[in-house]
């Protein structure tokens, strides 16, 4: 090797590209991070599967076919079942109404939608006590006419929605704004009416972010603990969501059986983090921009 | 300062941008890295800077080699073609950057900064707009307070990358002759990035076509226009 | 804009949108809220402070807020390192990672709290090590800064990693033409770019954690005036059927989820304003 190039490769070795920092930096970085992303998020999910066969397969699907549990799972699943289309109706009609108007009140609409999110899940709950809870003025009448909201299947639903609703409406508001109305607006004067537009234009524009919200919507929906608990009473067989059933063997020290339904809640969070990924990869461009990555 | 290429090459992966390349820029010159997109201006300009590293061959300033300075070393007032001007900081403080960013030492005390940032905007003919964002300005404006910060460093030559791009042809004419007048009163060696033919003979004193990682020919712009060497570059200018 | 209360627009169905989302907003949030609001302006003013002054709702109150602005900072810093790493780098199981960052928001709590406890129980596998190093995690104050800490994760990262995507690489080069070292670009140029987003992130954060519920009972321990958390608080009046002590509770908690929306908006207002952009 002649001397030139040897000096050249050492000049290389000491370049860095301005914009980078230095490998032992990078090195470093990459390790302690992922270091605790693995304390704290890979270790618990392995814990749920671990603990759930602590006894064995058998043991772990024997726990789950108990009557208790499996009024739970299909309560979860109406409850479920009732919110999702709900929610998407109000989030296509809040983004409908946000997106394709120009109102005042505007902001502050928008900020009353995103409410829940910064309101505790248990206020939630107590709210809904205050307002329909047996000693109020709503929820008495309602009781003495033989529809109990509170300790029932409407306060799980009405809990549920609660902290679910800003969901839908927060994927589709920033792709309708990408999106803009210049489509509808030609296909009116096409002259289609309302539904059609809506149905022919916007909603294939918006179907891929219309899942995605509902996606996690449907996470949430599924694995909303403190509001449900304050409502629900945690009638068991009756009133005993998934994750409440959970809480109650726990304190049983039934602990195969409290991490088996754990384990079946894990699951579907990690299907909701596939299709999530899925579609970010799929149609980033179809969804709101901070998806992209 | 002269500016000394010497059989510089850069591949990136299995590209290459620029097979081997000498030139040589004389002190105070202002020269014109001229041609079609792709062909290495940007390469080479940024090899200047310190912000890319040649695949082989050297770089000197003034005869010294200077090809293993850091960029932060070389003082070299570089202005890109977005301008890169920092967007949360006034006209003000992006000017002052580097007079800031200095070590303690060597770091102007804040009224030599304030001076020296009113002479730089006094300079550019835009003495009222010490105190906006970038985000207010035209694009005009924008490319001179990026001459201006490039400037302040007090730098040993101005590299600077298509400075008139993103601009109308009014607003370019007008300050081609800005970038004339600065070059002129302070004689640092220039180099500048177009492919905009007329601009580069207009502008420069001195020539440089490219084409697909090579220099066709150097020369006055007076010369480049009688006497073009290759077939490319007579095709080149006559467009 | 002009004042106009809607402005003229050929698109139709403006009618039905808003009349879904008005009914839907006043029947499951509004209304709510609205009678939680009612019970304390029944209940007055003074009496409500007195209810949250005393010695175990005022514990509780600040335990959750401390705690959760922990959490938040530590999240704050780890986010921001976390969305440079994930942004910047590439190493094997980048992609994976990327993904996994949003766990927290598809676990429900309940299965988060009896994981992290079990981890971090002194039997439990991390918390056994940290038994043998003298230090108890679950059922103390620690186990709470993890729970919170784990939900909210994503926030800050998720906020972050788009303006970090987005930063220009002229710009840094720009910082480093100019003399500047790599230090001093992040500090003066990469810190301030990404602190709008990056302090929305920590508010949502703030705002999520102070309020946890699910993750944080399993592994508080619970003990009054100690890891007794706000929420938690109001579960235990509610089962007294002391429905004016909760609502107190309550409403102080409401009146720091309220302030913590004003700061986000204030903001996304401030550098908005003054850097042209969200
Ligand atoms: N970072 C990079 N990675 C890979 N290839 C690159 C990189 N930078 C430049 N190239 C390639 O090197 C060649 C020269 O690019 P360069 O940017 O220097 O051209 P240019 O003359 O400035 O063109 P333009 O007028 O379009 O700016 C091109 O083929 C380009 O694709
Ligand atoms: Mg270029």
């Amino acid at each position: 090797m002649s001397d030139a190039t040897l000096v050249d490769l050492q000049r290389r070795r000491a370049f860095r590209a301005p914009t980078n920092e230095a490998p032992w930096l990078r090195v470093l970085l990459t390790l302690g991070v992922v270091g605790v992303l693995a304390l704290l998020l890979f270790a618990p999910l392995i814990v749920v599967f671990v603990d759930a066969l602590a006894q064995g397969a058998g043991a772990a699907l024997a726990s789950l076919a108990n009557p208790d549990a499996e009024s739970a799972i299909w309560l979860t699943l109406t409850v479920t079942a009732i919110v999702l289309p709900l929610n998407a109706a109000f989030g296509i009609a809040a983004a409908w109404a946000i997106t394709k108007f120009d109102f005042r009140g505007k902001a502050f609409l928008i900020t009353l939608i995103d409410l829940p999110f910064s309101v505790s899940p248990v206020v939630a709950g107590l709210c809904l006590v205050l307002l329909f809870g047996s000693n109020s003025l709503i929820g008495g009448w309602l009781v003495a006419s033989g529809y109990p909201i509170i300790f029932a299947l409407p306060g799980i639903v009405l809990a549920t929605l609660f902290v679910t609703f800003p969901f839908v409406a927060r994927e589709l508001i920033p792709v309708m704004i990408e999106q803009g109305r210049a489509e509808e607006e030609a296909a009116l004067t096409l002259g289609a009416g309302g539904w059609r537009v809506f149905f022919t234009v916007t909603l294939p524009n918006i179907r891929w972010a219309l899942l995605y919200g509902v996606l996690l919507c449907n996470a949430r929906a599924m694995g909303e603990f403190g509001a449900v608990a304050v409502v629900s009473g945690k009638i068991r067989g009756q009133t005993a969501t998934m994750p409440i059933t959970i809480e109650m063997l726990y304190n049983e020290y039934l602990s195969v059986a409290a991490f088996s339904m754990a384990a079946l809640l894990a699951l579907l969070a990690l299907v909701t983090l596939t299709l999530k990924t899925l579609l970010e990869w799929r149609y980033a461009d179809q969804l709101a921009a901070n998806h992209r990555h | 300062m002269h500016i000394q290429i010497d059989e510089i090459s850069k591949e990136f992966g299995s590209t290459a941008a620029l097979t081997p390349v000498t030139l040589g820029i004389p002190s105070g010159a202002l020269a014109a890295l001229l041609g079609p997109s792709g062909s290495g201006k940007t390469t080479l300009l940024r090899i200047l800077g310190g912000l890319e590293f040649p695949s082989s061959g050297r770089v000197l300033f003034d005869g010294q080699d200077a090809t293993g300075l850091s960029v932060q070393e070389r003082r070299a007032g570089f202005v890109f073609q977005s301008y890169a001007l920092f967007r949360h900081m006034t006209v003000f403080e992006n000017i002052a950057y580097g007079l800031r960013a200095r070590p303690r030492v060597s770091r102007p005390a804040d009224a030599e900064i304030t001076r020296r940032v009113t002479k730089l905007l006094d300079l550019i003919q835009l003495p009222q707009i010490g105190t906006r964002y970038p985000s207010q300005l035209s694009g005009g404006q924008r490319q001179r307070v990026a001459l201006a910060r490039a400037l302040a460093i007090e730098p040993r030559m101005l590299l600077l990358d298509e400075p008139f791009g993103a601009l109308d042809a009014r607003v370019r004419k007008e300050l081609r002759q800005g970038l004339r007048e600065i070059h002129d009163n302070t004689g640092l060696t220039t180099v500048f990035v177009t492919h905009d033919q007329e601009e580069a003979m207009e502008l420069a004193d001195l020539v440089v076509v490219m084409s697909m990682g090579r220099i066709e020919q150097v020369g006055r712009p007076a010369d480049i226009r009688a006497r073009p060497k290759t077939d490319f570059v007579r095709e080149f200018i006559s467009v | 804009m002009s004042r106009a209360l809607l402005h003229p627009s050929p698109m139709p169905g403006f009618g039905l949108a808003m009349g879904v989302t008005l009914t839907m907003l006043s029947l499951v949030v509004i209304l709510p809220i609205g009678a939680l609001l009612w019970k304390g302006a029944a209940f007055g003013p003074l009496e409500v402070w007195r209810v949250i002054n005393t010695e175990r709702s005022f514990a509780a109150l600040f335990l959750s807020f401390r705690v959760a602005l922990l959490a938040a900072l530590f999240n704050l810093v780890f986010g921001c390192l976390l969305a440079w790493v994930l942004v910047r780098y590439r190493f094997p199981g980048r992609r994976l990672i990327d993904a996994a960052v949003d766990l927290p928001f598809a676990l429900p709590t309940a299965v988060a709290g009896i994981a992290l406890t079990a981890l971090y129980a002194p039997n439990g596998a991390i918390g056994s090590l940290a038994r043998e190093l003298g230090m108890k995690i679950a059922y103390t104050e620690t186990g709470i800064l993890i729970a919170l800490i784990f939900v909210g994760l994503p926030f800050v990262t998720r906020t972050v990693q788009p303006v970090i995507e987005e930063i220009e690489k002229e710009v840094e080069e720009a910082s480093a033409t100019l003399g500047a070292t790599r230090a001093y670009t992040l500090r003066r140029v990469v810190v301030p770019m990404l602190a709008p987003a990056a302090l929305t992130g920590f508010a949502l954060a703030l705002a999520r954690s102070v309020g946890e519920y699910g993750s944080v009972i399993f592994i508080a321990g619970n003990i009054p005036l100690v890891t007794e958390i706000a929420p938690l608080l109001i579960v235990i009046r509610l089962e007294e059927f002391d429905y004016n002590g909760a609502a107190a509770i309550g409403i102080a908690m409401l009146f720091i989820s309220f302030s913590m929306l004003l700061a986000i908006n204030a903001v996304q207002i401030w550098s908005r304003r003054r850097i042209g952009y969200v």
